[in-house]
């Protein structure tokens, strides 16, 4: 057997060494890598930024806990954006499997270090199911799909939600998600509704998003931790996903490396069964 | 009889939406809006109907000792102690219901939120893997996939971003223009346009009673 054959054949568990310690390094000794700001994430930061004062956003967290590690900075980034301009947050999910967790979780956090109240600053509307009826039916009124909010007070008690009854009293809605529901919001309520919007999706969904960018069905558009990360430099709160950023940089490049080897393996030992011959 | 009522409740539910989108609700009422509300509470229910399913497929094999019915009894424990105390009221203890500090807030964040991250990272490894020993250049196309796979993967970090930039100031914005912006926008507009003419088209089906399988039976 060849040295390439050798490589080729490589026991997959040094692989995955090879992967744990590109991951475990840059945690312990963090690069400080330089990082451009793309400007489908300024186009974002810009929207919001020139929103009015005390205007509501809708915030959704339509992801699983799987995919946290992308899309939590994402909608942290965002809270410190639109808490620290003041601006009303109405927080909703898809997703019935710690969707609302996640929202409380998440948002409980933030309004503690801003000095938010729920219900005059923000307020969590949490899950409900069927998500073409909810998004369609909060056109025509929230209160008609959510009688009450994810703690089960209703609506009307909430002060930030007797000012809110449907999307004519949104400026601005905020997509945090894993999944094709950013479809559904372009289709539904930006196309019917004619609200604009931005997103932070998973790396792997983002490249589907673009075409609604092009086409400025969709203002701005965070892609993955890379996203996150700009989001969290844009807002100068620089945290997890910059982090992250070091460690994703060295697994791309020993990914590559692998893609790399692995097809120099091939073709030499291709050739040399090829000469043999 | 069976299938007619369905099929024309089916019929009427769609061209009363179809009608409210297209006429302004001074004209229609808030049927639409009506109907939407129904939806949701009938969604409401199919949850209930996905619990009974899911334990009446695993109850049974339990009962038997079929093979692995230790995984399925792990699932229905699983199913209890997530959806009991989650659905009782709160006002009996507070540890009840779904809200903060409860016993279902307790279970996600200490075990589904771990063990989902965990499946999802562990996808970082098969990657590698799967890249070092599947991903060849054996002909044209695999060969362009892969150029495109390593460009991109470069430009999403700020290792490649640099790296690109060094070659040339615009080369990062080029491949964001050229790739994303251009070569991937075709394609995904293409899959886009494609999936939301075959929604309409079984939109269509559906309410014209020629697709029949949401009854449980076959196509007409």
């Amino acid at each position: 057997m060849s040295i390439w054959e050798k490589i080729g054949n490589v026991d997959r568990r040094w692989i995955y060494l090879a992967v744990a310690l590109t991951v475990i390094f840059p945690v312990i000794f963090p690069l400080k890598l330089p990082m451009n700001v793309t400007p489908e994430a300024r186009q974002l930061y810009d929207a919001i930024e020139a929103l009015p004062d005390s205007c509501v956003v809708m915030l959704t967290f339509d992801y699983y806990a799987s995919a946290t590690a992308e899309t939590r900075p994402v909608s942290i980034a965002a809270l410190h954006h639109l808490f620290r301009k003041n601006i009303k947050v109405v927080t909703m999910t898809t997703i019935p499997l710690g969707g609302p967790s996640m929202a409380s979780e998440v948002t409980r956090l933030m309004a503690k270090e801003y000095g938010k109240t729920y219900g005059v600053d923000y307020v969590n509307l949490g899950y409900k199911a069927n998500y073409t009826a909810v998004l369609l039916g909060m056109g025509t009124s929230i209160e008609g799909i959510y009688p009450t909010d994810q703690y089960g007070t209703h609506l009307a008690e909430l002060p930030l939600m007797q000012r809110v009854k449907n999307y004519e009293d949104i400026s601005f809605i905020f997509i945090v998600a894993d999944n094709g529901i950013v479809d559904n919001w372009i289709s539904i309520v930006n196309a019917q509704f004619n609200k604009p919007m931005g997103a932070g999706v998973t790396a792997v969904m983002a490249p589907k998003f673009y075409s609604y960018l092009q086409a400025n069905q969709m203002i701005g558009l965070l892609g993955g931790m890379k996203g996150a990360a700009e989001y969290e430099m844009l807002v100068n709160k620089p945290s997890m996903a910059v982090s992250g950023m070091n460690s994703q940089s060295l697994v791309h490049l020993l990914i590559i490396g692998f893609v790399v080897l692995g097809n120099v393996a091939f073709f030499a030992a291709r050739r040399r069964k090829g000469t043999s011959e | 009889m069976k299938s007619t009522i369905p099929v024309i409740i089916a019929f009427l539910s769609g061209l009363a939406m179809v009608a409210a989108f297209i006429l302004s609700p001074g004209k229609f009422g808030d049927v639409g809006g009506e109907l939407l509300r129904w939806v949701s509470i009938i969604a409401g229910f199919t949850l209930l109907l996905g619990v009974i399913s899911i334990v009446r497929v695993n109850i049974r094999p339990v009962m038997r000792r079929e093979k692995g019915w230790y995984n399925k009894l792990a699932l229905l424990l699983a199913v209890a102690a997530t959806g009991i105390p989650a659905v009782l009221p709160v006002s009996w203890s507070p540890m009840l219901g779904t809200g903060d500090n409860s016993i279902y807030d307790w279970l996600f964040n200490n075990m589904n939120a771990p063990m989902m991250s965990t499946m999802f990272a562990m996808l970082a490894f098969y990657i590698a893997s799967a890249a070092f020993r599947a991903f060849r250049a054996r002909n044209t196309e695999a060969t362009m996939l892969l150029v495109t796979a390593v460009i991109v993967m470069l430009w999403r970090v700020p290792m490649g971003e640099s790296l690109f930039a060094s070659i040339h100031p615009d080369l990062p914005q080029g491949i964001n223009n050229y790739v994303m912006g251009g070569i991937n926008i075709a394609v995904q507009r293409r899959i886009i346009i494609g999936s939301a003419m075959e929604a309409a088209t079984m939109g269509l089906r559906i309410m014209l009673g020629i697709e029949r399988t949401y009854m449980g039976g076959s196509s007409k």
